[in-house]
Protein backbone atom coordinates (compact mmCIF):
# COMPACT_ATOMS: atom_id res chain seq x y z
CA UNK A 1 0.00 0.00 0.00
CA UNK A 2 1.17 3.43 -0.86
CA UNK A 3 2.29 4.84 2.60
CA UNK A 4 0.22 8.33 2.00
CA UNK A 5 -2.70 5.88 1.14
CA UNK A 6 -2.30 4.23 4.60
CA UNK A 7 -1.77 7.45 6.47
CA UNK A 8 -5.18 8.43 5.46
CA UNK A 9 -6.67 5.46 6.13
CA UNK A 10 -5.26 5.88 9.41
CA UNK A 11 -6.48 9.28 10.08
CA UNK A 12 -9.99 7.78 8.78
CA UNK A 13 -9.97 5.13 11.84
CA UNK A 14 -8.70 7.57 14.32
CA UNK A 15 -11.43 10.48 13.84
CA UNK A 16 -14.50 7.84 13.19
CA UNK A 17 -13.33 6.26 16.62
CA UNK A 18 -12.92 9.81 18.30
CA UNK A 19 -16.10 11.04 16.51
CA UNK A 20 -18.35 7.54 16.40
CA UNK A 21 -18.95 8.49 12.80
CA UNK A 22 -17.88 7.28 9.35
CA UNK A 23 -19.02 4.61 6.86
CA UNK A 24 -15.31 3.70 7.35
CA UNK A 25 -15.26 0.50 4.60
CA UNK A 26 -16.91 3.02 2.00
CA UNK A 27 -14.21 5.26 2.65
CA UNK A 28 -11.34 2.66 2.52
CA UNK A 29 -12.24 1.38 -1.17
CA UNK A 30 -12.21 4.99 -2.91
CA UNK A 31 -8.92 5.86 -1.17
CA UNK A 32 -6.25 5.02 -3.83
CA UNK A 33 -9.03 7.09 -6.34
CA UNK A 34 -9.09 9.65 -4.58
CA UNK A 35 -5.41 10.14 -3.98
CA UNK A 36 -4.57 9.15 -8.28
CA UNK A 37 -7.07 12.19 -8.51
CA UNK A 38 -5.57 15.03 -6.38
CA UNK A 39 -2.12 13.87 -7.86
CA UNK A 40 -3.53 14.15 -11.55
CA UNK A 41 -6.21 16.61 -12.12
CA UNK A 42 -5.59 20.16 -12.26
CA UNK A 43 -6.49 22.60 -8.85
CA UNK A 44 -4.71 24.36 -6.04
CA UNK A 45 -5.23 23.92 -2.52
CA UNK A 46 -5.04 27.79 -1.63
CA UNK A 47 -7.07 28.87 -4.39
CA UNK A 48 -10.15 25.76 -4.29
CA UNK A 49 -12.63 28.36 -6.84
CA UNK A 50 -9.44 28.79 -8.87
CA UNK A 51 -11.37 29.33 -12.57
CA UNK A 52 -9.27 26.78 -14.22
CA UNK A 53 -8.95 24.40 -11.86
CA UNK A 54 -10.57 20.78 -12.75
CA UNK A 55 -14.18 20.08 -11.12
CA UNK A 56 -14.50 16.59 -8.37
CA UNK A 57 -17.91 15.75 -7.27
CA UNK A 58 -18.15 12.99 -4.92
CA UNK A 59 -21.61 11.79 -5.76
CA UNK A 60 -21.27 8.65 -2.87
CA UNK A 61 -21.12 11.17 -0.21
CA UNK A 62 -21.09 8.75 2.40
CA UNK A 63 -17.54 8.24 1.53
CA UNK A 64 -17.33 12.20 2.80
CA UNK A 65 -14.55 11.59 5.82
CA UNK A 66 -12.19 9.98 3.10
CA UNK A 67 -12.76 12.66 0.77
CA UNK A 68 -11.77 15.42 3.91
CA UNK A 69 -8.62 13.09 5.01
CA UNK A 70 -7.36 12.86 1.17
CA UNK A 71 -8.35 17.03 0.86
CA UNK A 72 -6.25 17.49 3.96
CA UNK A 73 -3.74 15.58 2.86
CA UNK A 74 -3.48 17.85 0.14
CA UNK A 75 -3.40 21.01 2.15
CA UNK A 76 -6.85 22.08 1.92
CA UNK A 77 -7.29 22.48 5.77
CA UNK A 78 -5.45 21.00 8.67
CA UNK A 79 -7.00 17.41 9.43
CA UNK A 80 -6.56 18.17 13.33
CA UNK A 81 -9.87 20.47 11.99
CA UNK A 82 -11.62 16.86 10.51
CA UNK A 83 -11.37 15.56 14.25
CA UNK A 84 -15.00 17.63 15.16
CA UNK A 85 -16.32 15.08 12.35
CA UNK A 86 -20.08 15.01 12.61
CA UNK A 87 -20.45 17.34 15.92
CA UNK A 88 -22.85 19.55 16.44
CA UNK A 89 -20.97 22.40 15.89
CA UNK A 90 -18.15 21.12 13.13
CA UNK A 91 -18.49 22.34 9.47
CA UNK A 92 -17.05 18.75 8.92
CA UNK A 93 -20.31 16.97 8.91
CA UNK A 94 -20.80 13.48 7.69
CA UNK A 95 -22.16 14.45 4.39
CA UNK A 96 -20.57 17.26 2.78
CA UNK A 97 -21.39 20.48 2.60
CA UNK A 98 -20.19 22.51 0.07
CA UNK A 99 -20.71 26.00 1.67
CA UNK A 100 -18.53 25.19 4.08
CA UNK A 101 -15.40 23.04 3.30
CA UNK A 102 -13.53 24.23 0.80
CA UNK A 103 -12.78 22.04 -1.99
CA UNK A 104 -16.22 20.42 -2.41
CA UNK A 105 -17.74 21.42 -5.66
CA UNK A 106 -21.44 20.07 -4.62
CA UNK A 107 -23.35 19.27 -1.28
CA UNK A 108 -24.09 15.12 -1.63
CA UNK A 109 -25.61 12.95 0.25
CA UNK A 110 -28.74 11.58 -1.14
CA UNK A 111 -27.38 8.93 -3.79
CA UNK A 112 -27.81 9.50 -7.49
CA UNK A 113 -27.83 13.22 -7.48
CA UNK A 114 -24.28 14.07 -7.44
CA UNK A 115 -23.58 12.78 -11.40
CA UNK A 116 -26.59 14.48 -12.48
CA UNK A 117 -24.92 17.74 -10.85
CA UNK A 118 -21.73 17.03 -12.92
CA UNK A 119 -23.56 16.45 -15.83
CA UNK A 120 -24.84 19.59 -15.64
CA UNK A 121 -21.12 21.05 -15.08
CA UNK A 122 -19.55 19.85 -17.66
CA UNK A 123 -22.60 21.27 -20.27
CA UNK A 124 -21.69 24.37 -18.68
CA UNK A 125 -17.94 24.10 -19.24
CA UNK A 126 -18.68 23.14 -22.98
CA UNK A 127 -20.79 26.02 -23.26
CA UNK A 128 -18.48 28.47 -22.07
CA UNK A 129 -15.47 26.79 -24.26
CA UNK A 130 -13.59 25.89 -21.55
CA UNK A 131 -11.90 23.27 -22.89
CA UNK A 132 -8.93 22.65 -20.58
CA UNK A 133 -11.16 22.06 -18.40
CA UNK A 134 -12.98 18.67 -17.04
CA UNK A 135 -15.46 17.27 -14.55
CA UNK A 136 -14.96 14.30 -12.50
CA UNK A 137 -17.81 12.41 -10.76
CA UNK A 138 -17.47 9.35 -8.07
CA UNK A 139 -20.18 6.55 -8.11
CA UNK A 140 -20.31 4.01 -5.74
CA UNK A 141 -22.09 0.55 -7.27
CA UNK A 142 -24.81 0.85 -4.93
CA UNK A 143 -25.79 4.44 -5.91
CA UNK A 144 -26.00 3.13 -9.49
CA UNK A 145 -29.27 1.18 -8.04
CA UNK A 146 -30.76 4.90 -8.34
CA UNK A 147 -32.31 5.49 -11.77
CA UNK A 148 -31.37 9.05 -11.98
CA UNK A 149 -27.36 7.45 -12.38
CA UNK A 150 -28.76 6.08 -15.32
CA UNK A 151 -30.85 8.90 -16.87
CA UNK A 152 -27.28 10.95 -15.94
CA UNK A 153 -25.74 8.57 -18.38
CA UNK A 154 -27.95 8.55 -21.27
CA UNK A 155 -28.01 12.39 -20.80
CA UNK A 156 -24.32 12.80 -20.84
CA UNK A 157 -23.30 10.27 -23.63
CA UNK A 158 -26.58 12.40 -25.66
CA UNK A 159 -24.53 15.81 -25.10
CA UNK A 160 -21.71 14.42 -25.94
CA UNK A 161 -19.79 15.89 -23.03
CA UNK A 162 -16.71 14.02 -23.53
CA UNK A 163 -15.12 16.28 -20.72
CA UNK A 164 -16.73 13.94 -18.39
CA UNK A 165 -15.15 11.25 -16.46
CA UNK A 166 -17.32 8.79 -14.25
CA UNK A 167 -15.47 7.04 -11.75
CA UNK A 168 -17.40 4.01 -10.82
CA UNK A 169 -16.61 2.51 -7.45
CA UNK A 170 -17.27 -1.05 -8.15
CA UNK A 171 -17.03 -3.01 -4.16
CA UNK A 172 -19.53 -4.73 -4.34
CA UNK A 173 -21.49 -3.32 -1.71
CA UNK A 174 -24.54 -4.03 -2.95
CA UNK A 175 -24.08 -8.05 -3.58
CA UNK A 176 -26.90 -9.04 -0.91
CA UNK A 177 -29.22 -6.36 -2.95
CA UNK A 178 -29.34 -5.43 -6.57
CA UNK A 179 -25.88 -5.90 -7.30
CA UNK A 180 -24.65 -4.82 -10.96
CA UNK A 181 -22.94 -7.58 -12.34
CA UNK A 182 -21.52 -5.88 -15.71
CA UNK A 183 -21.25 -2.08 -15.03
CA UNK A 184 -18.61 -1.90 -17.68
CA UNK A 185 -20.78 -3.65 -20.48
CA UNK A 186 -23.92 -1.68 -19.37
CA UNK A 187 -22.13 1.95 -19.03
CA UNK A 188 -20.41 1.06 -22.47
CA UNK A 189 -24.41 0.47 -23.85
CA UNK A 190 -25.24 3.65 -22.25
CA UNK A 191 -22.39 5.56 -24.73
CA UNK A 192 -19.57 5.89 -22.76
CA UNK A 193 -15.92 4.87 -23.12
CA UNK A 194 -15.89 2.50 -20.49
CA UNK A 195 -12.70 0.89 -18.92
CA UNK A 196 -12.04 -1.66 -15.77
CA UNK A 197 -9.05 -0.93 -13.71
CA UNK A 198 -7.65 -1.95 -10.30
CA UNK A 199 -9.35 0.52 -7.94
CA UNK A 200 -6.34 0.20 -5.82
CA UNK A 201 -3.82 0.67 -8.51
CA UNK A 202 -2.49 4.51 -8.26
CA UNK A 203 -0.56 4.34 -11.64
CA UNK A 204 -3.00 2.62 -13.61
CA UNK A 205 -5.85 5.09 -11.71
CA UNK A 206 -3.70 8.35 -12.45
CA UNK A 207 -2.98 6.82 -16.33
CA UNK A 208 -7.12 6.11 -16.54
CA UNK A 209 -7.47 9.51 -15.35
CA UNK A 210 -5.71 11.85 -18.05
CA UNK A 211 -7.13 9.55 -21.03
CA UNK A 212 -9.50 12.18 -23.04
CA UNK A 213 -11.63 10.91 -25.58
CA UNK A 214 -14.78 11.48 -28.00
CA UNK A 215 -17.38 10.38 -25.10
CA UNK A 216 -18.03 10.73 -21.67
CA UNK A 217 -15.04 8.18 -19.64
CA UNK A 218 -16.31 5.71 -17.73
CA UNK A 219 -13.85 3.93 -14.95
CA UNK A 220 -14.65 1.57 -13.61
CA UNK A 221 -12.27 0.95 -10.49
CA UNK A 222 -12.70 -2.72 -8.86
CA UNK A 223 -12.44 -1.97 -5.07
CA UNK A 224 -12.47 -3.74 -2.37
CA UNK A 225 -15.02 -2.26 0.59
CA UNK A 226 -12.27 -1.69 3.39
CA UNK A 227 -9.51 -2.27 1.71
CA UNK A 228 -6.50 -2.44 4.13
CA UNK A 229 -7.74 -4.11 6.63
CA UNK A 230 -8.96 -7.89 6.71
CA UNK A 231 -11.72 -7.75 9.54
CA UNK A 232 -13.47 -4.60 7.47
CA UNK A 233 -13.16 -6.75 4.04
CA UNK A 234 -14.71 -9.73 5.83
CA UNK A 235 -16.99 -8.26 7.93
CA UNK A 236 -17.97 -5.28 5.43
CA UNK A 237 -22.42 -5.01 6.26
CA UNK A 238 -21.41 -4.73 9.96
CA UNK A 239 -18.80 -2.31 9.62
CA UNK A 240 -21.09 0.08 7.09
CA UNK A 241 -22.21 2.50 9.63
CA UNK A 242 -19.69 1.50 12.48
CA UNK A 243 -17.09 3.08 14.05
CA UNK A 244 -14.25 1.52 15.97
CA UNK A 245 -14.11 1.43 19.60
CA UNK A 246 -10.55 2.08 21.26
CA UNK A 247 -9.76 -1.77 21.23
CA UNK A 248 -10.87 -1.85 17.52
CA UNK A 249 -8.85 0.94 16.50
CA UNK A 250 -5.61 -0.83 17.93
CA UNK A 251 -6.92 -3.64 15.93
CA UNK A 252 -7.69 -2.17 12.76
CA UNK A 253 -4.49 0.09 12.58
CA UNK A 254 -2.15 -3.17 13.31
CA UNK A 255 -4.37 -4.79 10.35
CA UNK A 256 -3.27 -1.44 8.61
CA UNK A 257 0.24 -2.43 9.17
CA UNK A 258 0.60 -5.49 8.18
CA UNK A 259 -1.27 -4.69 5.00
CA UNK A 260 -2.97 -8.22 5.21
CA UNK A 261 -5.05 -7.27 2.50
CA UNK B 1 -48.90 32.11 -21.12
CA UNK B 2 -46.40 30.26 -22.78
CA UNK B 3 -46.07 32.54 -25.73
CA UNK B 4 -45.04 35.44 -23.56
CA UNK B 5 -42.30 33.41 -21.67
CA UNK B 6 -41.24 33.11 -25.36
CA UNK B 7 -41.43 36.43 -25.88
CA UNK B 8 -39.91 37.64 -22.35
CA UNK B 9 -37.16 34.88 -22.81
CA UNK B 10 -36.03 36.57 -26.10
CA UNK B 11 -35.94 39.88 -25.01
CA UNK B 12 -34.15 39.34 -22.31
CA UNK B 13 -31.56 36.87 -24.16
CA UNK B 14 -30.59 39.78 -26.38
CA UNK B 15 -28.36 41.19 -23.48
CA UNK B 16 -27.52 37.88 -20.94
CA UNK B 17 -25.76 35.11 -22.80
CA UNK B 18 -25.72 33.50 -19.55
CA UNK B 19 -30.07 32.34 -20.13
CA UNK B 20 -29.74 28.37 -20.85
CA UNK B 21 -33.10 26.53 -21.63
CA UNK B 22 -33.50 23.31 -20.66
CA UNK B 23 -36.79 21.47 -21.81
CA UNK B 24 -38.03 18.16 -20.42
CA UNK B 25 -39.58 17.51 -24.66
CA UNK B 26 -42.34 20.31 -23.94
CA UNK B 27 -42.46 23.55 -25.79
CA UNK B 28 -39.91 22.87 -28.05
CA UNK B 29 -41.40 24.08 -31.18
CA UNK B 30 -42.52 27.36 -29.70
CA UNK B 31 -38.74 28.09 -29.19
CA UNK B 32 -37.39 27.20 -32.60
CA UNK B 33 -36.58 30.86 -33.20
CA UNK B 34 -34.63 30.84 -29.91
CA UNK B 35 -32.57 27.14 -30.94
CA UNK B 36 -31.88 28.97 -34.37
CA UNK B 37 -30.45 32.16 -32.53
CA UNK B 38 -28.63 30.73 -29.53
CA UNK B 39 -28.21 26.73 -30.45
CA UNK B 40 -25.54 26.19 -27.36
CA UNK B 41 -27.72 27.42 -25.04
CA UNK B 42 -30.95 25.45 -26.20
CA UNK B 43 -31.24 21.78 -24.89
CA UNK B 44 -34.24 19.95 -25.30
CA UNK B 45 -32.94 17.31 -22.46
CA UNK B 46 -35.10 14.55 -22.41
CA UNK B 47 -38.10 13.36 -20.75
CA UNK B 48 -36.05 12.76 -17.49
CA UNK B 49 -37.10 15.60 -14.79
CA UNK B 50 -35.08 14.77 -12.07
CA UNK B 51 -32.27 15.16 -14.56
CA UNK B 52 -33.07 18.12 -15.78
CA UNK B 53 -33.15 19.87 -12.11
CA UNK B 54 -29.65 18.47 -11.31
CA UNK B 55 -28.30 19.74 -14.70
CA UNK B 56 -29.82 22.72 -13.86
CA UNK B 57 -27.85 22.97 -10.76
CA UNK B 58 -24.49 21.79 -12.52
CA UNK B 59 -25.45 24.69 -15.11
CA UNK B 60 -26.14 27.31 -12.22
CA UNK B 61 -22.81 26.47 -10.26
CA UNK B 62 -20.96 27.84 -14.03
CA UNK B 63 -22.70 30.92 -13.43
CA UNK B 64 -25.21 30.66 -15.57
CA UNK B 65 -29.26 31.51 -15.34
CA UNK B 66 -30.51 27.95 -16.38
CA UNK B 67 -34.93 27.81 -17.04
CA UNK B 68 -35.90 24.08 -16.74
CA UNK B 69 -39.19 23.95 -18.03
CA UNK B 70 -41.74 20.95 -18.65
CA UNK B 71 -45.30 19.78 -17.26
CA UNK B 72 -45.90 20.30 -13.42
CA UNK B 73 -46.62 17.33 -12.03
CA UNK B 74 -43.31 15.93 -13.10
CA UNK B 75 -40.92 18.50 -12.59
CA UNK B 76 -42.30 19.26 -8.82
CA UNK B 77 -44.12 16.59 -7.51
CA UNK B 78 -41.48 14.11 -9.31
CA UNK B 79 -38.02 16.09 -8.41
CA UNK B 80 -39.02 17.37 -5.35
CA UNK B 81 -36.24 15.94 -4.06
CA UNK B 82 -33.71 17.30 -6.67
CA UNK B 83 -35.09 20.67 -6.57
CA UNK B 84 -34.77 20.58 -2.58
CA UNK B 85 -31.35 19.32 -2.52
CA UNK B 86 -29.76 20.37 -6.06
CA UNK B 87 -30.86 23.34 -6.25
CA UNK B 88 -31.86 24.89 -2.72
CA UNK B 89 -29.35 23.33 -0.55
CA UNK B 90 -26.91 23.69 -2.72
CA UNK B 91 -27.52 27.31 -3.37
CA UNK B 92 -27.39 26.58 -6.77
CA UNK B 93 -29.81 29.37 -8.05
CA UNK B 94 -32.55 28.09 -11.10
CA UNK B 95 -35.75 28.98 -12.84
CA UNK B 96 -38.12 26.44 -12.96
CA UNK B 97 -40.97 27.02 -14.91
CA UNK B 98 -43.80 24.84 -15.32
CA UNK B 99 -46.81 23.75 -17.74
CA UNK B 100 -50.22 22.43 -17.42
CA UNK B 101 -50.98 22.83 -13.75
CA UNK B 102 -53.68 22.23 -11.43
CA UNK B 103 -56.63 21.31 -14.44
CA UNK B 104 -55.04 22.57 -17.46
CA UNK B 105 -54.39 19.67 -19.09
CA UNK B 106 -57.87 18.00 -17.59
CA UNK B 107 -58.52 15.80 -20.48
CA UNK B 108 -55.27 13.98 -19.93
CA UNK B 109 -56.53 12.67 -15.87
CA UNK B 110 -55.46 12.17 -12.65
CA UNK B 111 -51.75 11.42 -13.95
CA UNK B 112 -51.56 15.21 -15.07
CA UNK B 113 -53.54 17.18 -12.61
CA UNK B 114 -51.19 19.01 -10.28
CA UNK B 115 -52.61 21.14 -7.48
CA UNK B 116 -49.81 20.23 -4.85
CA UNK B 117 -46.47 22.22 -6.62
CA UNK B 118 -47.19 24.93 -5.12
CA UNK B 119 -47.61 23.77 -1.55
CA UNK B 120 -44.57 21.70 -1.56
CA UNK B 121 -42.36 23.45 -3.37
CA UNK B 122 -43.10 26.39 -0.67
CA UNK B 123 -41.66 24.26 2.32
CA UNK B 124 -38.40 24.58 1.00
CA UNK B 125 -35.94 27.14 2.38
CA UNK B 126 -34.19 29.43 -0.47
CA UNK B 127 -37.01 29.01 -2.78
CA UNK B 128 -39.10 31.80 -4.48
CA UNK B 129 -43.01 30.79 -5.98
CA UNK B 130 -45.11 32.86 -8.27
CA UNK B 131 -47.96 31.64 -9.57
CA UNK B 132 -48.56 34.73 -12.56
CA UNK B 133 -52.35 35.03 -13.65
CA UNK B 134 -52.06 36.77 -16.44
CA UNK B 135 -49.33 37.65 -19.21
CA UNK B 136 -48.24 40.72 -17.73
CA UNK B 137 -47.70 39.21 -14.39
CA UNK B 138 -45.66 36.86 -16.35
CA UNK B 139 -43.15 38.98 -18.16
CA UNK B 140 -42.84 41.98 -15.09
CA UNK B 141 -41.95 38.57 -12.61
CA UNK B 142 -39.67 36.15 -14.57
CA UNK B 143 -37.76 39.87 -15.13
CA UNK B 144 -37.55 40.87 -11.81
CA UNK B 145 -36.72 37.54 -10.72
CA UNK B 146 -34.78 35.24 -12.66
CA UNK B 147 -31.15 36.36 -12.64
CA UNK B 148 -31.20 37.00 -8.72
CA UNK B 149 -29.03 33.58 -7.99
CA UNK B 150 -32.26 32.14 -5.74
CA UNK B 151 -34.21 29.41 -7.20
CA UNK B 152 -37.58 30.73 -8.18
CA UNK B 153 -41.01 28.72 -9.15
CA UNK B 154 -42.73 30.23 -12.23
CA UNK B 155 -46.35 28.17 -12.48
CA UNK B 156 -47.71 29.24 -16.13
CA UNK B 157 -51.11 28.88 -17.38
CA UNK B 158 -52.80 28.35 -20.66
CA UNK B 159 -55.81 30.61 -19.44
CA UNK B 160 -54.41 33.36 -17.90
CA UNK B 161 -56.88 36.61 -16.45
CA UNK B 162 -56.89 39.69 -17.66
CA UNK B 163 -57.54 41.78 -15.36
CA UNK B 164 -54.28 44.73 -14.87
CA UNK B 165 -53.20 45.82 -11.93
CA UNK B 166 -49.54 47.19 -10.82
CA UNK B 167 -47.39 44.28 -10.49
CA UNK B 168 -44.35 44.03 -7.87
CA UNK B 169 -42.65 40.84 -6.79
CA UNK B 170 -43.97 39.61 -3.48
CA UNK B 171 -46.84 42.46 -2.91
CA UNK B 172 -50.70 41.15 -2.89
CA UNK B 173 -53.63 43.56 -5.01
CA UNK B 174 -56.82 44.73 -3.33
CA UNK B 175 -58.79 44.06 -5.85
CA UNK B 176 -62.18 45.45 -4.18
CA UNK B 177 -61.82 46.91 -0.48
CA UNK B 178 -66.08 47.46 0.87
CA UNK B 179 -64.56 47.27 4.20
CA UNK B 180 -66.97 44.49 4.68
CA UNK B 181 -66.51 41.53 7.27
CA UNK B 182 -65.91 38.53 4.78
CA UNK B 183 -62.19 39.09 2.87
CA UNK B 184 -61.63 36.34 -0.13
CA UNK B 185 -58.04 35.81 -0.97
CA UNK B 186 -57.20 34.34 -4.48
CA UNK B 187 -54.08 33.70 -6.24
CA UNK B 188 -53.45 33.00 -10.56
CA UNK B 189 -56.08 32.58 -13.16
CA UNK B 190 -58.77 31.63 -10.77
CA UNK B 191 -59.33 34.97 -10.40
CA UNK B 192 -60.83 35.42 -13.34
CA UNK B 193 -63.79 33.15 -11.75
CA UNK B 194 -63.60 34.77 -8.46
CA UNK B 195 -63.86 38.61 -9.68
CA UNK B 196 -66.71 37.49 -11.57
CA UNK B 197 -68.42 35.66 -8.57
CA UNK B 198 -68.14 39.14 -6.03
CA UNK B 199 -67.94 41.60 -8.24
CA UNK B 200 -71.28 43.51 -6.71
CA UNK B 201 -71.16 41.62 -3.09
CA UNK B 202 -70.24 43.10 -0.42
CA UNK B 203 -67.04 41.10 -0.13
CA UNK B 204 -62.90 42.34 0.10
CA UNK B 205 -60.57 40.50 -2.70
CA UNK B 206 -57.27 40.56 -1.95
CA UNK B 207 -55.06 38.76 -5.16
CA UNK B 208 -51.57 37.11 -5.09
CA UNK B 209 -49.09 36.29 -7.64
CA UNK B 210 -46.51 35.74 -5.13
CA UNK B 211 -47.37 32.59 -3.03
CA UNK B 212 -43.50 32.88 -1.64
CA UNK B 213 -42.61 35.36 0.55
CA UNK B 214 -46.15 36.11 1.29
CA UNK B 215 -47.41 39.65 1.91
CA UNK B 216 -47.96 39.70 5.22
CA UNK B 217 -48.50 42.83 5.57
CA UNK B 218 -51.41 43.15 3.43
CA UNK B 219 -52.92 40.06 4.99
CA UNK B 220 -52.18 41.67 8.38
CA UNK B 221 -54.66 44.90 7.19
CA UNK B 222 -57.49 42.00 6.35
CA UNK B 223 -57.39 40.25 9.78
CA UNK B 224 -60.29 41.35 11.96
CA UNK B 225 -62.67 39.83 9.14
CA UNK B 226 -62.95 36.24 7.93
CA UNK B 227 -61.32 34.94 5.43
CA UNK B 228 -61.95 32.63 2.50
CA UNK B 229 -58.98 31.31 0.35
CA UNK B 230 -60.21 30.34 -3.00
CA UNK B 231 -57.41 28.84 -5.28
CA UNK B 232 -57.73 26.03 -7.72
CA UNK B 233 -54.35 24.51 -5.71
CA UNK B 234 -53.01 23.80 -2.29
CA UNK B 235 -50.25 25.84 -0.93
CA UNK B 236 -51.75 29.61 -0.98
CA UNK B 237 -53.68 29.02 1.94
CA UNK B 238 -51.01 27.36 3.79
CA UNK B 239 -49.22 30.30 3.61
CA UNK B 240 -51.75 32.79 4.29
CA UNK B 241 -51.57 31.24 7.47
CA UNK B 242 -48.29 32.70 8.04
CA UNK B 243 -50.15 35.31 9.78
CA UNK B 244 -51.11 34.36 13.34
CA UNK B 245 -54.88 34.05 14.63
CA UNK B 246 -56.87 34.63 11.02
CA UNK B 247 -60.23 33.59 11.04
CA UNK B 248 -59.86 31.68 7.83
CA UNK B 249 -61.08 28.90 5.56
CA UNK B 250 -59.82 26.78 2.50
CA UNK B 251 -62.75 26.68 -0.37
CA UNK B 252 -61.40 24.70 -3.57
CA UNK B 253 -59.19 20.96 -4.01
CA UNK B 254 -61.29 18.32 -2.43
CA UNK B 255 -59.75 15.62 -0.66
CA UNK B 256 -60.13 13.39 -3.58
CA UNK B 257 -58.96 12.92 -6.81
CA UNK B 258 -60.62 14.63 -10.17
CA UNK B 259 -61.20 11.10 -12.20
CA UNK B 260 -62.83 13.01 -14.64
CA UNK B 261 -61.61 14.66 -18.31
CA UNK B 262 -62.72 17.40 -20.49
CA UNK B 263 -61.46 20.61 -19.88
CA UNK B 264 -60.35 22.66 -17.11
CA UNK B 265 -64.01 24.61 -17.29
CA UNK B 266 -65.62 21.35 -16.72
CA UNK B 267 -63.16 19.84 -13.29
CA UNK B 268 -63.72 23.64 -11.90
CA UNK B 269 -67.64 23.00 -12.39
CA UNK B 270 -66.92 19.62 -11.02
CA UNK B 271 -65.19 21.07 -7.71
CA UNK B 272 -67.47 24.66 -7.32
CA UNK B 273 -64.78 26.69 -8.58
CA UNK B 274 -67.02 27.92 -11.42
CA UNK B 275 -67.76 31.49 -11.06
CA UNK B 276 -71.66 30.80 -10.74
CA UNK B 277 -70.57 27.80 -7.28
CA UNK B 278 -68.41 30.33 -6.06
CA UNK B 279 -70.63 33.26 -6.08
CA UNK B 280 -73.28 30.73 -4.06
CA UNK B 281 -70.92 30.24 -1.48
CA UNK B 282 -70.09 33.38 -0.95
CA UNK B 283 -73.93 34.46 -0.65
CA UNK B 284 -73.91 31.91 1.82
CA UNK B 285 -71.08 32.99 3.81
CA UNK B 286 -72.37 36.67 3.68
CA UNK B 287 -75.73 36.05 5.18
CA UNK B 288 -74.40 35.90 8.52
CA UNK B 289 -73.15 39.61 8.32
CA UNK B 290 -76.44 40.58 6.47
CA UNK B 291 -78.43 39.91 9.43
CA UNK B 292 -76.10 41.31 11.90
Amino acid sequence: MNPDCKRIRQDILKISNVSGHGHVPSCFSVIEILYALYHTINHDPKKPSWSRRDIFVLSKGHASLGLYCVLAHFGYFDIKNVYSFGSFTSDFGCHMDRIKIPGIEASTGSLGHGIAIAVGMALGLKIKKEDSRRVYTLIGDGEANEGSVWEAIMVATNLGLNNLTIIYDNNLSHSRGLQIQNPAQRLGAFGCEAVEVDGHDISQLKKEILVVSSKPRAIIAHTKKGFGSRSLISNHYEWHRKSPTSEELKKLLRELDEETV
Amino acid sequence: MRKQFRETIMDLSNNDERIVLLFGDVSVYLFDEFKKKYPNRFYNIGICENTLISVGAGLSSQGFYPFIHTITPFITERSFEQVKLDLCYNQFGANIVSCGASFDYAWDGATHHCYTDLAILRLLPDIEIIQPGSTKELDILLRSQYNNGRTTYFRLSDYPHKIDMPVEFGKGAILKNTNSKLTVVTAGPILANVLEACKDLDINLVYFHTIKPIDKELICRFKDSEIVVIHDAFGLYEAICEVPHLNISYYGIPDEFCSCYGNVHDVRKKIGLDSVSIREKLKNKIKKYSKA
